[in-house]
C-alpha cells in the first residue's frame, strides 16, 4: 500500500492493477506465501538429497559450484512441478510446430489432471466455507461426500435412463445425501444446543461403517473385488468427458463446468440473496441477528443442509467424474482436505476456487516432479510447499510482520468467518 | 511522585493522534483529562503504560526521563491503569485475579494464597474498600469488580493510577462509593490520571483540568475557574447546547398500551411484575431506574425478545405480547438497544449493510431475486449524509467507527423505517458531549413527527432534559409517573424505593 502512494508510477500496469483490488493486500500475500514456500521446499530438497548434501561439505572450496548444482536441481525440480501441473513447453513447441490431435492431447494433458483433481475439492470447499461464514464448524465433510456418493450410486443402479435425465438424478440424490446427514447436525445444534463439531464428527464414522456395510450388499458390491470396491455406474450415469476425442488420458469432465456454476451460485448466495445475508448475520453476531427479527434456528438448519448439499455433490463429483466406483476409502480425505481449501481460500467463493486448484496442480506437478527427475525427488515435497503456502496464507500476520507490510491489519481481523479463522 | 508528558506525538499512519502533548501531574493530584472521542486520550494514556511507543517525547517521573517500552516498565515506574473493559479473569476470584502475574510463592512453586489474601485485606482496609477475597469475580457487581481493579495496581506500588472512563459502567450509586474512594487515594498521596468525558464528574473531583480536542491539549483548568459550558466548548470547539431545545409535547392517541405484564429473566425470576402504562403519539416517555431494576426485561418484552408469562401489549389496537420479533418490528416498533455493539450491529458487515439489517424484506432493498445492493448502497450513501456519520464511505465496516458514530447508524437505521413507537435504551451512553447533542435532536424530532418514544436511561440528566413524563422503575414495578418537573431528589427518592405517598409531589 505505501508504495502506490509513494510511487504509483514505477509500477506496472498489472501490478498496479492488482494492488488497487479490494483485497489489495491478499494479492501481495498470496504471492509472498508462494515465494516462502518454493524457498522452503527448495531447502528440503537440498537437505534431502545425498549427492546435494554433501557437496555441501566441499562448500568452502568450491563454493560457485556447489551453489550451482544445487539451484540448478531445484530449478529442475520446480520446472517439472509446473510442467507436470500446467503445460510442458516441450509439447507446446511440438504443437505449434506441428498442429496434431496427440501433441494437443499432450498439451492438455497436465492442466486437465490438475483441473480434474480440483474438482470436487472445489465443491467440497465451498460447502465447507458457507458453514465457517456463518460460524458453524462443519467438520462432517468426509461423511457427507460419502452420503452424497452413496446416494448418487444408488441411483446409477437403480435407474437407466438417459444421461441428460440419469445425470441431474444423480446430482439431485447426491445433494439430498449430503443435505441430510448435514441437516440433521443443523436440526440438532437448533433444538437441543447439541455442538455441530462433534455430531458431525461422529457422523464421519457413521458414514465409513455404513458404507463398509453397504459395500458388502448385493446391490453394490462388484463380485470377486479384492479391494472391496463397488459396481461401476453405467456409461449413462457418468459425467461426460470434455476431451476424450482427443485422448483417453484427458480426464477433464463435465463436472468441471458444475463446479464452476457452484462457485457463481454460491457467490451470488452469500452477496445478493436474502438468506445468504442472514446467514452472514447470524454467524457474525447472533445478537442482533435476533433483534432484527431473524429466526436463528432456522438459519442454521438452512446453512448446514446447503453445505451439506454441497458435500454431497462433491462426492457425487468425484464418483462419476473419474472412477466411477466406491472403494471403502471412497471420501478419503477430501473432508479435511476440503477445510485447508477453504482455509487457503479465506471462505470466499473464487478463493475456494483457486485453492482447489492449487491443490490439484500440486498434486498432478507432484507426481510429474517425481517421475522426471533424476534423484526421483519425493511427490510429498509438493506436499510440503503446498503446506508452507497453507500456513502462510492461513496466518497473514506472519507474513506481514516478517515482510514488514504495512497496513494489512485488515488482513488478519477480516477473514469472513467470524473468527474462527 | 511526580509525572511529566513532555511534547508527546504520536502518529497513525496520516493520523496524528496526539501532537506535541504536555502533561504535569503532582504528587496527591487528581487529574482530569477531558476530551471527545477520539481526541487522543487513550491513545495518550497508552503510552504512559507502555502499550504504545511514541514517536516524538518523553516521559519523565520525578523530573528524569523515563523509558517506558511495555506495561511491565510502567508498573515497574508505579505506574498502574484500570482498562475501561476490565482486565480480570471472571471465573477466578479476587486473590487469583489480584496475584495474577506476581504470584507469592512460598515454598516455590507453591503458590501462598493465604499470604496474598491476607496482603490484601490489609491494602483493602487501607483505603476502606469492602471485598470479599474469596467472592468470583463474575458474581461480582461491576463497582465492586471495578475496585478489585484498583486494587490490582495498588498491589503493585502504583502511585500514579490512571483510570479510562471509570464512571461509563458505573450506577449513580457507585459513582457516588467511587468518588470517596477516589478522594481517599488522593489523601494517601497516590495521583489519579481520570479520563472521562462527562463534565458533573470532573467539576465534582478534579483538582486540576487538561482539555484535549483533536490530539491536541486545548486548555489546562481547574473546577473553579471553568463550568459545563465552558469545558463543553472547549472540548467540542464550538458552543454547544447542553440544554435540550424542546416544545411541550403535544400528546395524540395512545400508540402503545401495556396492561399488568411480568417477565421473567434467564433465571427465572420475575423482573417486571405487574407493570402497566400507555404511550401517545408525539410524547416521550423517559423510564428512569437504576440499573437492574428491570429495564433490560421491561425493553426486551416491548420489542418481542422475551415472551412476557402475563399481561398484555397492545400497538394501535393489534395484540402483539407473545409474538415473534418480526411481527413486532413489522408493526412499527424500532428499537435502538442499549448494547449497540452486540444487539445492534453486525461489526463486520459495511454500514450500508447494517443500515438494512431488519429491512431485508422491504421493497425497496429487494429485487425479483435477491437483495437490490443498488438500493442499499444508496440508502447507505443518504443516511451516510443525513445523519452525518463520520466514515471514509458507505462501504467501510461498522467495527471501523467510533462509538457516537456507531450509535448514529443504528438510529439511522431504525428512523429511516416508518415508525409508530421508538425505544431507545441507554441512548447516549459512551457517547461524547457533540454525538449527545445530536441524539437528543433526533429523539426530539421524531415525537415532533408524531411517533410515540420510550427512552430507558440511568443518566438523571437525560431523563429529565428528554421525557414529556418520567416513570420511575424500581425492583420491577413501576413506582410513580411523574412530570419532568419533579425535583432530582425526589427522583432519586423514587429511584431508591420510596413509595409514592411518601414523597412529596
Amino acid at each position: 500500500m505505501t508504495t502506490t502512494a509513494t510511487q504509483p508510477a514505477r509500477l506496472g500496469p498489472l501490478m498496479r492493477l492488482a494492488l488497487r483490488a479490494r483485497h489489495a493486500n491478499m494479492f501481495i500475500v498470496l504471492v509472498l506465501a508462494l515465494f516462502v514456500g518454493l524457498i522452503f521446499g527448495g531447502i528440503m530438497i537440498v537437505v534431502t538429497t545425498p549427492i546435494l548434501l554433501n557437496s555441501w561439505s566441499h562448500a568452502f572450496s568450491h563454493p560457485g559450484a556447489t551453489i550451482a548444482s544445487s539451484f540448478n536441481t531445484v530449478w529442475f525440480a520446480y520446472e517439472q512441478l509446473f510442467q507436470g501441473a500446467v503445460v510442458n513447453f516441450h509439447a507446446l513447441r511440438m504443437l505449434i510446430d506441428n498442429p496434431s490431435k496427440v501433441n494437443l492431447a499432450t498439451v492438455l494433458t497436465p492442466l486437465s489432471g490438475t483441473l480434474t483433481y480440483a474438482t470436487p475439492l472445489i465443491v467440497a470447499g465451498l460447502g465447507l466455507a458457507i458453514g465457517f461464514r456463518s460460524s458453524l464448524f462443519n467438520i462432517g465433510g468426509q461423511g457427507q461426500v460419502v452420503a452424497g456418493g452413496v446416494l448418487a450410486l444408488l441411483v446409477a443402479f437403480s435407474f437407466h435412463l438417459t444421461p441428460l435425465v440419469q445425470v441431474p438424478l444423480e446430482i439431485l440424490a447426491a445433494m439430498l445425501g449430503g443435505a441430510l446427514l448435514a441437516g440433521l447436525a443443523g436440526v440438532l445444534k437448533a433444538y437441543t444446543g447439541a455442538h455441530e463439531v462433534i455430531v458431525t464428527m461422529m457422523s464421519n464414522y457413521t458414514m465409513t461403517l455404513v458404507l463398509g456395510y453397504l459395500l458388502i450388499q448385493s446391490l453394490f458390491a462388484r463380485p470377486g473385488a479384492r479391494d472391496g470396491a463397488s459396481k461401476a455406474v453405467g456409461a449413462t450415469g457418468q459425467l461426460p468427458y470434455f476431451f476424450s476425442h482427443l485422448s483417453a488420458s484427458l480426464l477433464l469432465n463435465f463436472g468441471f463446468v458444475i463446479a464452476v456454476i457452484a462457485v457463481i451460485a454460491v457467490q451470488w448466495f452469500f452477496k445478493r440473496s436474502k438468506t445468504g445475508f442472514e446467514l452472514l448475520m447470524v454467524g457474525q453476531n447472533p445478537d442482533a441477528a435476533r433483534v432484527a427479527g431473524i429466526f436463528s434456528k432456522r438459519s442454521i438448519i438452512i446453512c448446514l443442509t446447503l453445505a451439506g448439499s454441497l458435500l454431497g455433490l462433491a462426492g457425487m463429483l468425484e464418483l462419476t467424474g473419474v472412477d466411477h466406483f466406491i472403494t471403502p476409502n471412497f471420501g478419503g480425505s477430501y473432508g479435511f482436505d476440503a477445510i485447508t481449501v477453504a482455509l487457503l481460500g479465506r471462505n470466499k467463493p473464487w478463493g475456494v476456487f483457486f485453492g482447489a486448484i492449487f491443490f490439484g496442480a500440486m498434486f498432478t506437478g507432484g507426481e510429474a516432479m517425481q517421475a522426471f527427475t533424476p534423484t526421483n525427488i519425493q511427490f510429498s515435497l509438493a506436499q510440503v510447499i503446498q503446506a508452507v503456502v497453507v500456513f502462510c496464507v492461513a496466518t497473514p500476520a506472519l507474513l506481514i510482520e516478517a515482510f514488514r507490510l504495512r497496513d494489512g491489519a485488515h488482513l488478519v481481523s477480516t477473514t469472513g468467518s467470524g473468527g474462527w479463522l | 511522585m511526580k509525572l511529566e508528558l513532555r511534547g508527546i506525538t504520536k502518529r497513525f499512519g496520516t493520523l496524528v493522534a496526539n501532537h506535541d502533548v504536555n502533561l504535569v501531574v503532582n504528587p496527591g493530584e487528581i487529574h482530569c483529562l477531558l476530551g471527545e472521542n477520539g481526541a487522543g486520550k487513550s491513545t495518550l494514556m497508552n503510552i504512559l503504560y507502555g502499550l504504545l511507543i511514541p514517536d516524538e517525547g518523553q516521559i519523565l517521573i520525578d523530573d528524569e526521563v523515563v523509558t517506558i517500552r511495555d506495561p511491565k516498565d510502567a508498573v515497574g515506574h508505579g505506574v498502574g491503569m484500570v482498562h475501561q473493559h476490565f482486565m480480570l479473569i471472571p471465573v477466578f476470584n479476587v486473590v487469583d485475579n489480584v496475584i495474577l502475574g506476581s504470584e507469592p510463592v512460598k515454598p516455590w512453586p507453591v503458590i501462598d494464597y493465604k499470604a496474598a489474601a491476607a496482603r490484601l485485606l490489609d491494602l483493602a482496609n487501607e483505603y476502606n474498600f469492602e471485598i470479599d477475597p474469596q467472592a468470583t469475580i463474575e458474581n461480582l457487581p461491576i463497582g465492586t469488580q471495578q475496585r478489585v481493579e484498583i486494587l490490582k495496581a495498588l498491589s503493585h506500588h502504583a502511585s500514579v493510577l490512571i483510570l479510562d472512563e471509570p464512571t461509563a459502567v458505573l450506577t449513580p450509586q457507585e459513582t457516588d462509593a467511587f468518588m470517596v474512594i477516589l478522594r481517599s487515594l488522593k489523601e494517601s498521596g497516590k495521583s489519579i490520571i481520570f479520563i472521562t468525558h462527562k463534565l458533573r464528574e470532573v467539576l465534582a473531583l478534579a483538582d486540576v483540568i487538561t482539555v484535549m480536542r483533536l490530539g491536541e491539549v486545548v486548555g489546562v483548568t481547574t473546577p473553579a475557574q471553568a463550568d459545563e459550558r465552558k469545558l463543553a466548548t472547549m472540548m467540542v470547539g464550538r458552543d454547544v447546547n447542553l440544554m435540550v431545545d424542546k416544545a411541550p409535547a403535544s400528546p395524540g392517541e395512545v400508540v402503545l398500551d401495556v396492561r399488568g405484564i411480568y417477565v421473567e429473566d434467564e433465571r427465572g425470576l420475575t423482573s417486571v411484575k405487574n407493570v402497566s402504562f400507555e404511550v401517545r403519539a408525539g410524547e416521550i416517555l423517559a423510564v428512569a431506574g437504576v440499573q437492574g431494576n428491570g429495564q433490560t426485561e421491561l425493553v426486551e418484552a416491548l420489542t418481542g425478545m422475551r415472551r412476557p408469562s402475563a399481561g398484555r401489549i397492545t400497538l394501535n389496537g393489534v395484540e402483539l405480547a407473545g409474538e415473534p420479533v418480526r411481527r413486532f418490528l413489522d408493526a412499527g416498533i424500532g428499537h435502538v438497544p442499549e448494547d449497540r455493539q452486540r444487539y445492534g450491529l453486525v461489526p463486520t458487515l459495511s454500514i450500508s449493510d447494517n443500515l438494512v439489517l431488519d429491512q431485508l424484506d422491504d421493497p425497496r432493498f429487494r429485487r425479483r431475486f435477491g437483495r437490490n445492493l443498488k438500493a442499499i448502497k444508496n440508502n447507505g450513501v443518504q443516511l451516510v449524509e443525513r445523519y452525518d456519520i463520520r466514515a471514509q464511505s458507505e462501504e467501510v465496516a461498522v467495527s471501523a467507527l467510533s462509538g457516537g458514530n456507531q450509535q448514529k447508524v443504528v438510529m439511522a437505521r431504525e428512523l429511516s423505517r416508518e415508525l409508530k413507537l421508538l425505544i431507545c435504551s441507554q441512548p447516549t451512553r459512551g457517547l461524547d458531549v457533540g454525538s449527545v447533542e445530536f441524539m437528543h435532536r433526533q429523539i426530539v424530532a421524531i415525537r415532533d413527527s408524531g411517533v410515540a418514544v420510550i427512552i430507558v436511561s440511568s443518566e438523571l440528566d437525560e431523563v429529565v432534559a428528554l421525557g414529556d413524563r418520567i416513570a420511575v422503575l424500581y425492583d420491577g414495578d413501576i413506582q410513580a409517573i411523574v412530570p419532568p418537573t419533579t425535583s432530582r431528589e425526589e427522583l432519586g427518592l423514587l429511584m431508591a424505593g420510596a413509595r409514592a405517598e411518601q414523597v412529596t409531589l
